[in-house]
C-alpha cells in the first residue's frame, strides 16, 4: 500500500461512515433510528473516557457523574430558563469540561486505584448530591423536558434543510452529527503534539516528563476535554430522554461507559462505535433471551465474560487482526 | 481501500442487517388503534426484572399469570391478552427506551401496571402526547390521580402514599393524645408522601413529630437513624422504608433497647412474612401492637385459607408461574391490578379503542375485587383518578395481623 | 457514644469486605468488583443449608467456607487467569461481568424477596454506662479481628504463606525458586472469597440477606481499602473501622450532612486523606520505573 492511500484511508472510511449514518434512518423504523441516537450518544462518552483512560492511562469510573452534571446543566437552562435544547449542548460542554478540570487537578497525586477510587466516589456522590439540592435539581422527582417549547421536536415535525424531521429522526441526526464531528476533534486532537505527550504519559509518567512533557499540564487537559465530551453525552440524553432524575445517571452508567471502551478496544477510535453499539444494545438482546426476573442480568454477564475471551484487544484488536490477515 | 472500509464497519454493518429484519418483521396491520384484533388485546409493563429492585418483579408476574388464566378461560368477549413485559433495570431513562418501544415498535394497545414513581413520571407526558393510555399505574404518588383533568390517559391504582399517612396520622390524632413521633423515611416521592401525609392527618391535634431521619435506597443500613431517632425521646415511631430497611429499623430500635410505645408500618414493607423477619421469631417486642394500613389480601393470612378468591389465586399461581412463591403479597398486588384491567377491558366492549378505554376508566364503579379487602370498592371519575381510596388499619398481634375499626376514606384536595 | 459502637460493627464488616479486595489485589493487581456479589452468594448459600435443608449452624458455616474457597480458586483457574494477558481492564472488564452474573443468578435462584439468616450469636443487648450494645456486634467485631491474626500468622510463620507474598510481589523471581505462582495466585482468590463469605455471613444477620446485599457495602469496602493503603491488611481493618465510626459521627454531628450526605461527606474526607498520603495511611509508595 503507498503512503498516500494509508494517509486518506482513515479519511475515507471516514467519510464511507458519515454516508452510511446519513442514510440509515431510510432504511430502518424511526424507532430504530432513535436507538441508534442513543448509541451515538454513548460513542461521545466513549470517546471521551477513551482520552483519559486509552490515550492518558487514567482509569475513570465516574464519567456517569459528568454525564449527570451535562444533562442536568441542559435540563436547568431548558426547563427553568427557557434556553432553546441545542444551545445548551455547549454551555453543558463548558461547565462539565471546567469540572473535569478543576477535579483534574487534586487527582494529579494520585494514580491507578486511587485514582479510580476518586472517581468512583463522584458517581457513588452524585445522587445523593443532586436530591440535595432540590430547589435546583428537583430532587428525586426530577426534570421533565416533554413537551416544552424549548424542545426543538417532540410531537410536530421540525424542518430541517427542507425536510420535515420526526421526534426521532432529528434526534439521530441530532446526536450523529455531534458524534462525528467530536470523532473529528478527538483525531485531530490525539493526532497531533498532544496526542504524543498523552501517549507518553501514559506508557511512563517518569520518562514522559523527563523528556520534557509537563504532568500536569496533560493530565488536567485530558480530565477536562475527556469530561467536556461526558458532558456533551449527557446533555444529549437529556435531550434524548426528555427526563432527567438522579437514578438516570446511576453507578451502572459510569461502569457500562468503561465497558464499552474496553470492549471498543483501549487507545483506538474505530472500535469505540462497536463498544457504544454493545453497551446500547446488550440489555435489550439479554432480554430476548428470558424475561424470567434475573435472567437478563445473567446472560448480560455471560456474554461480556465470553467477550473478553474471544476479544482480547477489544474490537479494535479483531479489526487489526484481520488487517494483518489480510495483507499477506 | 474498499477493503479498509469494510474491515473498519463490519460491526456497524452487522447492526445494520439485524436492524433492517427486525424493521420488516412484527408489522400489525388494523383500522382500528394499534394493538387490538379481533383475538387479541396487547398490553406492555415495564418493570424492574433485573438491578436493585427486582424483588418487584413480582407484581408483573403475578399479573401475567392471571391473564393467562383469563385467556385459558376464553379471554375478554374473545380476545387473548398478551402483556408483554420490558425490563428497565428501575432506571426511568431505561423505562422511556421500553415504553417508546413498546408503543412504537411492539405497538402496544395500552401501558399497564408499570413500576415505580419516577418511572411512570418519566413517560407520563409522553403516553398523554401519543393519546396511549397509563394504566393503573403501579406507584402510590398522588399525582397519578390527582392531575387527571391535565393527563386523562395516566390513571393510578393503589391508595396514594399521602392518603396512609395521612389515616396513620387521624389514626394517631384520635387514639394516642399527644403523641411524639419519630419517623424514620426513605430520601424519595414515596417517603416523602407518607411523612406528608402523616404531618396532615396530625394536624390541629397534639401529636408532634419530633424527628425525621431519611435514608438512601443505596445505603446498606439505618443502624445510624435509629439511634438518632431513639435519642429524641419520641414514644410513637413511624417506618415509612422499603421491606429491608423496615426490618432493620424493627430490629434496630430492639437492639437499641428503644421501647416505643407504638409502631406505625406502611403497606408496602408490611406482609405478614416481612413482620414474620422482623419480629425475630417472637422476640422482637418493637413489632407487637404495630399498625398499618391494609387494602390487599394477605396470602400468608390464615383467615383467607377459604376464601375463593385466594384458592384461585394460588391455583393460578401454581398453574402459569411455577417456580414463583405464592407467600408474596406483591403477586397478589399483581393480580388485582390485573382483575381490574380486566373488568375495564370487558366494559369497554366489542369495539375497543383507547378513547373508549379511557372512557371506562374514568367512570369505574367495582363494588369490590376479589383480591382487595372485603369492603374496599373501586370508584373513579373523570377528575379523580384514585381507583382504590379506602383502606383498613391492622394491628400485629401474636404473629399475624388483625384488621380492626371500620374502612377509612381518603379524598384527595 | 452510642454511635462509635454501632460505627464499629458495621466498620468491621467493612474492614473484612476490605481486606478481601486486598487480598485480590496483591494477587491479581486489580479491584474484584464481583467481590461483594460472591460473598452474597456465599451468604446464600449458608441461608439455603440453614434454612431449606436444615442444617445446624456451625456445619453450615464451614460449608460455605470450603464451598466458597473452591468457588474462588476456581473463578481465578476458569475464567480470570485466561483473561490476565494484557491490559488490566480486561481482568476488571470481567469481573465485572462476574458480578452482573451472579446477581442475576441469585435473583433467579432465590427470589429478590428479604430473607432473615440464623446469627451464631444471641440477638440480646447488654448496657454499659446507658450504651447499649448487642452481643451480636461484639461477636462480630471478635471474629473479623481473629480472621487479621489468623491472616497474618498464615502470611508470616508459614511456608505457604511465605509463597503467596512471593508469588504477588514478585511472580519471576517467585518460580525460579520453586514457588508454583499461578496457584499460590488462586489460592489468594481462593481466601478472599472464604473472607467475603465471612463478612457475608457476619452481615447478614444485622443487615438482612437480599440480593443487593454486600453491593451497597462493596463501595465502603473499596474506601477502606483505599483509605488504608490497597496493599495492606492492616490498612484495611484501620480504615474499615476508621471509616464505620467517622461515617456516624459525620452524619449525626455535622448538621449540614446528615444522614443522605455521609456517604458523599466521607468520601470526601478520604479523598482529603489520599491528597496527603496518596498511598492510603499504610500503603507503600509504588517506585516508579522507566
Amino acid at each position: 500500500m503507498s503512503a498516500a492511500s494509508r494517509r486518506f484511508a482513515p479519511l475515507a472510511a471516514f467519510l464511507a461512515l458519515a454516508v452510511v449514518v446519513l442514510v440509515l434512518p431510510s432504511f430502518v423504523s424511526a424507532f430504530r433510528a432513535q436507538q441508534f441516537a442513543y448509541v451515538a450518544i454513548y460513542l461521545v462518552a466513549i470517546i471521551g473516557l477513551n482520552i483519559l483512560t486509552g490515550y492518558t492511562g487514567q482509569i475513570s469510573l465516574g464519567h456517569g457523574a459528568f454525564m449527570a452534571i451535562g444533562g442536568y446543566t441542559t435540563a436547568i437552562l431548558m426547563a427553568d430558563h427557557g434556553v432553546k435544547d441545542i444551545w445548551t449542548i455547549p454551555v453543558a460542554a463548558l461547565v462539565t469540561g471546567v469540572v473535569g478540570f478543576l477535579f483534574g487537578i487534586p487527582a494529579l497525586r494520585l494514580s491507578g486505584l486511587y485514582l479510580a477510587l476518586a472517581t468512583f466516589a463522584i458517581a457513588v456522590s452524585m445522587p445523593a448530591v443532586i436530591k440535595r439540592f432540590e430547589g435546583f435539581t428537583g430532587g428525586g422527582g426530577g426534570i421533565n423536558l416533554f413537551g416544552l417549547p424549548e424542545l426543538t421536536a417532540s410531537l410536530t415535525p421540525v424542518e430541517v434543510l427542507g425536510q420535515d424531521l420526526v421526534f426521532n429522526d432529528w434526534l439521530y441526526y441530532l446526536c450523529w452529527t455531534i458524534a462525528l464531528f467530536g470523532y473529528v476533534i478527538a483525531w485531530l486532537f490525539l493526532g497531533g503534539r498532544t496526542g504524543l505527550a498523552l501517549r507518553a504519559v501514559r506508557d511512563s509518567e517518569t520518562a514522559a516528563q523527563s523528556s520534557g512533557v509537563s504532568l500536569p499540564r496533560y493530565k488536567t487537559l485530558a480530565f477536562g476535554v475527556s469530561a467536556a465530551y461526558a458532558g456533551v453525552a449527557g446533555s444529549l440524553f437529556a435531550i434524548a430522554t426528555t427526563f432527567v432524575n438522579p437514578d438516570t445517571f446511576p453507578v451502572a452508567l459510569s461502569i457500562l461507559l468503561l465497558v464499552g471502551v474496553v470492549v471498543g478496544g483501549l487507545g483506538s477510535l474505530v472500535g469505540l462505535i462497536a463498544g457504544a453499539i454493545f453497551i446500547q444494545f446488550l440489555p435489550i438482546w439479554s432480554q430476548e433471551v428470558s424475561k424470567s426476573p434475573g435472567a437478563p442480568s445473567v446472560v448480560s454477564g455471560l456474554i461480556l465474560i465470553a467477550l473478553m475471551f474471544v476479544l482480547p484487544m477489544g474490537v479494535a484488536g479483531l479489526v487489526a487482526r484481520l488487517k494483518s490477515l489480510t495483507k499477506r | 481501500m474498499i477493503r479498509k472500509l469494510s474491515l473498519a464497519l463490519p460491526a456497524l454493518v452487522l447492526v445494520l442487517a439485524l436492524a433492517a429484519g427486525a424493521a420488516l418483521a412484527g408489522t400489525t396491520r388494523n383500522q382500528a388503534d394499534p394493538g387490538v384484533t379481533e383475538t387479541s388485546i396487547l398490553l406492555g409493563t415495564t418493570s424492574p426484572l433485573s438491578g436493585s429492585a427486582s424483588a418487584y418483579a413480582s407484581v408483573a408476574r403475578g399479573a401475567n399469570a392471571y391473564f393467562e388464566y383469563v385467556n385459558s378461560k376464553g379471554g375478554v368477549l374473545g380476545r387473548k391478552i398478551t402483556n408483554t413485559i420490558v425490563d428497565d433495570a428501575y432506571n426511568p431513562a431505561q423505562t422511556v427506551q421500553a415504553t417508546r418501544k413498546l408503543v412504537e415498535q411492539d405497538k402496544v394497545f395500552a401501558i399497564f401496571n408499570a413500576l415505580g414513581t419516577e418511572h411512570n413520571e418519566a413517560t407520563r407526558e409522553y403516553l398523554n402526547a401519543q393519546k396511549v393510555p397509563q394504566l393503573f399505574a403501579a406507584s402510590g404518588a398522588t399525582k397519578f390521580g390527582s392531575e387527571a383533568a391535565k393527563y386523562p390517559y395516566t390513571i393510578g391504582f393503589q391508595p396514594s402514599y399521602q392518603a396512609e399517612g395521612w389515616v396513620l396520622g387521624k389514626y394517631l390524632a384520635r387514639t394516642q393524645g399527644a403523641a411524639k413521633v419519630a419517623v424514620i423515611f426513605q430520601n424519595d416521592d414515596y417517603g416523602k408522601d407518607l411523612l406528608n401525609g402523616l404531618k396532615k392527618g396530625i394536624q390541629r391535634s397534639k401529636v408532634r413529630i419530633v424527628a425525621a431521619e431519611p435514608y438512601e435506597v443505596t445505603a446498606s443500613d439505618v443502624q445510624a437513624q435509629v439511634a438518632k431517632l431513639k435519642a429524641s425521646g419520641a414514644n410513637t415511631f413511624a417506618v415509612f422504608a422499603t421491606p429491608k430497611f423496615a426490618i432493620q429499623s424493627y430490629v434496630y430500635a430492639s437492639r437499641l433497647n428503644w421501647k416505643p410505645k407504638l409502631t406505625l408500618a406502611n403497606a408496602v414493607s408490611s406482609a405478614s412474612n416481612i413482620m414474620q423477619l422482623a419480629s425475630e421469631g417472637g422476640q422482637n417486642k418493637v413489632v407487637n401492637g404495630s399498625v398499618s394500613i391494609v387494602f390487599l389480601k394477605d396470602p400468608t393470612d390464615p383467615k383467607w385459607r377459604n376464601d375463593a378468591a385466594m384458592k384461585l389465586y394460588r391455583q393460578v399461581m401454581s398453574k402459569f408461574a411455577p417456580g414463583a412463591n405464592p407467600n408474596d403479597v406483591y403477586h397478589v398486588y399483581g393480580m388485582a391490578s390485573a382483575w381490574t384491567a380486566v373488568e375495564a377491558l370487558k366494559k369497554a366492549g366489542k369495539n375497543l379503542t383507547r378513547a373508549g378505554l379511557v372512557k371506562v376508566v374514568d367512570a369505574m364503579n367495582f363494588s369490590s375485587n376479589p383480591f382487595l379487602l372485603p369492603g374496599i370498592s373501586l370508584k373513579t371519575g373523570p377528575s379523580d383518578h384514585f381507583p382504590i381510596e379506602q383502606m383498613l388499619l391492622q394491628r400485629w398481634q401474636k404473629g399475624s395481623w388483625k384488621s380492626f375499626g371500620g374502612i377509612w376514606g381518603y379524598r384527595a384536595a | 457514644m452510642q454511635q462509635v459502637v454501632a460505627g464499629l460493627a458495621s466498620g468491621s464488616i467493612y474492614a473484612s469486605l476490605a481486606l478481601a479486595l486486598v487480598l485480590i489485589h496483591r494477587a491479581t493487581g486489580v479491584i474484584n468488583f464481583a467481590q461483594g456479589e460472591m460473598a452474597t452468594l456465599s451468604t446464600y448459600i449458608a441461608w439455603s443449608l440453614t434454612t431449606n435443608h436444615g442444617w445446624n449452624y456451625w456445619p453450615a458455616f464451614a460449608v460455605t467456607l470450603v464451598l466458597s474457597f473452591v468457588g474462588g480458586v476456581g473463578i481465578h483457574q476458569g475464567i480470570i487467569r485466561p483473561n490476565e494477558k494484557g491490559s488490566v481492564l480486561r481482568v476488571v472488564i470481567v469481573t465485572i461481568g462476574l458480578l452482573i452474573l451472579i446477581n442475576g443468578l441469585i435473583v433467579m435462584i432465590w427470589s429478590g424477596e428479604v430473607r432473615a439468616i440464623q446469627s451464631p450469636f444471641p440477638t440480646r443487648t447488654v448496657e454499659i454506662g446507658g450504651v447499649a450494645i448487642s452481643i451480636q456486634d461484639i461477636g462480630t467485631i471478635g471474629v473479623v479481628l481473629a480472621t487479621v491474626v489468623v491472616l497474618w500468622l498464615l502470611f508470616q510463620y508459614t511456608k505457604i504463606g511465605l509463597a503467596m507474598r512471593a508469588a504477588a510481589v514478585n511472580p519471576a523471581e517467585a518460580r525460579l525458586v520453586g514457588v508454583r505462582v499461578t496457584w499460590m495466585l488462586s489460592l489468594g482468590w481462593g481466601l478472599a472469597a472464604v473472607l467475603g463469605a465471612i463478612s457475608g455471613m457476619l452481615a447478614a444477620p444485622s443487615l438482612f440477606l437480599d440480593p443487593n446485599l454486600m453491593a451497597a457495602l462493596l463501595i465502603y469496602a473499596f474506601a477502606a481499602a483505599v483509605l488504608g493503603g490497597i496493599d495492606s491488611p492492616v490498612g484495611a481493618v484501620v480504615g474499615g473501622l476508621i471509616l464505620g465510626v467517622g461515617l456516624n459521627l459525620l452524619g449525626t454531628y455535622v448538621d449540614f450532612v446528615g444522614a443522605d450526605l455521609r456517604l458523599p461527606g466521607a468520601l470526601l474526607v478520604i479523598l482529603v486523606v489520599l491528597l496527603v498520603k496518596p498511598s492510603g495511611l499504610f500503603g507503600h509508595r509504588e517506585v516508579k520505573r522507566v
